[in-house]
């Protein structure tokens, strides 16, 4: 096996590694976001969770799959380290984002779900008038 | 407060859209369209102003509380699932006097905004 060839197979177990422990993280913990923003419908914040961390995984594959090639030769441990750290950087910052962006989602999702508990208008009134209904009274 | 009945300019194209707009919004409190200065509106409230209703959007609550202009368009937000947040975001007193001025502005301007929008009918 040439260090290139054992450079790319680490940079994948790396990156699935990582992959797996992100989406896992997120599974277990979105759990709970989920079950509250659908008041308590477990089976259905279940199967979103799920649909979540499918989309998370594909993503995530698909940028390690793109990303995998390097361009040149390596030739030395040196290089492949090097070339390692780019590599596997640019997986963790990808990773990063998409969990913010997970959370942003999980968080508006819960937000949107609090109907307004504020039953005051935002304004007082300006004047009364005596309506129809007044009127037949 | 069950309902809102707003008096809306049937003339002016720009009111046109958005009622269109509104009819089509999840709503908190139901919302009921009436031409102002019509012999329904004057039918519904004997007693109101109905010159000063075409001049500026007019809401009266379900027990006959009135509000005007800038007031009346935060109550329609406020009517709306959606945007029941922005209305009192609007309505705080930092944001108010910024809110009245905007509003009136397209309020007076409801003619030229629609021609120009190509909202005539």
């Amino acid at each position: 096996m040439t260090i290139g060839i054992s450079t790319y197979l680490i940079y994948l177990s790396i990156s699935i590694a990582l992959t797996i422990w992100v989406a896992r993280t997120l599974h277990k913990n979105g759990r709970v976001f989920l079950v509250d923003v659908f008041h308590g419908n477990e089976a259905l914040a279940d199967s979103v969770n799920h649909l979540l961390v499918v989309g998370f995984y594909l993503i995530n594959f698909g940028y390690v799959t793109l990303a995998l090639k390097l361009g040149y030769a390596v030739t030395s441990a040196e290089q492949s380290i090097e070339a390692l750290s780019v590599k596997v950087g640019m997986v963790l910052l990808v990773l990063g984002g998409m969990h913010f962006f997970n959370l942003f989602v999980f968080s508006r999702m819960r937000r949107r779900s609090h109907v307004p508990q504020n039953n005051q208008p935002p304004v007082n009134p300006d004047t009364f008038t005596a309506t129809a209904v007044h009127q037949e009274a | 407060m069950q309902a809102l009945t707003v008096l809306y300019d049937p003339e002016c194209g720009l009111c046109r859209r958005a009622h269109e707009w509104l009819a089509e919004q999840a709503k908190i409190i139901e919302l009921k369209f009436v031409p102002c200065a019509s012999d329904e509106a004057r039918k519904r409230y004997p007693q109101l102003n109905h010159d000063l209703t075409k001049q500026d959007l007019t809401v009266v609550d379900d027990l006959g509380w009135v509000y005007f202009g800038p007031k009346a368009w935060l109550m329609v937000l406020w009517a709306l699932a959606r945007y029941r947040d922005w209305s009192y975001r609007l309505a705080a007193p930092e944001l108010l006097p910024t809110t009245k001025r905007v509003v009136s502005m397209i309020s007076q301007n409801r003619y030229q905004i629609g021609r120009v929008a190509g909202l005539t009918r």
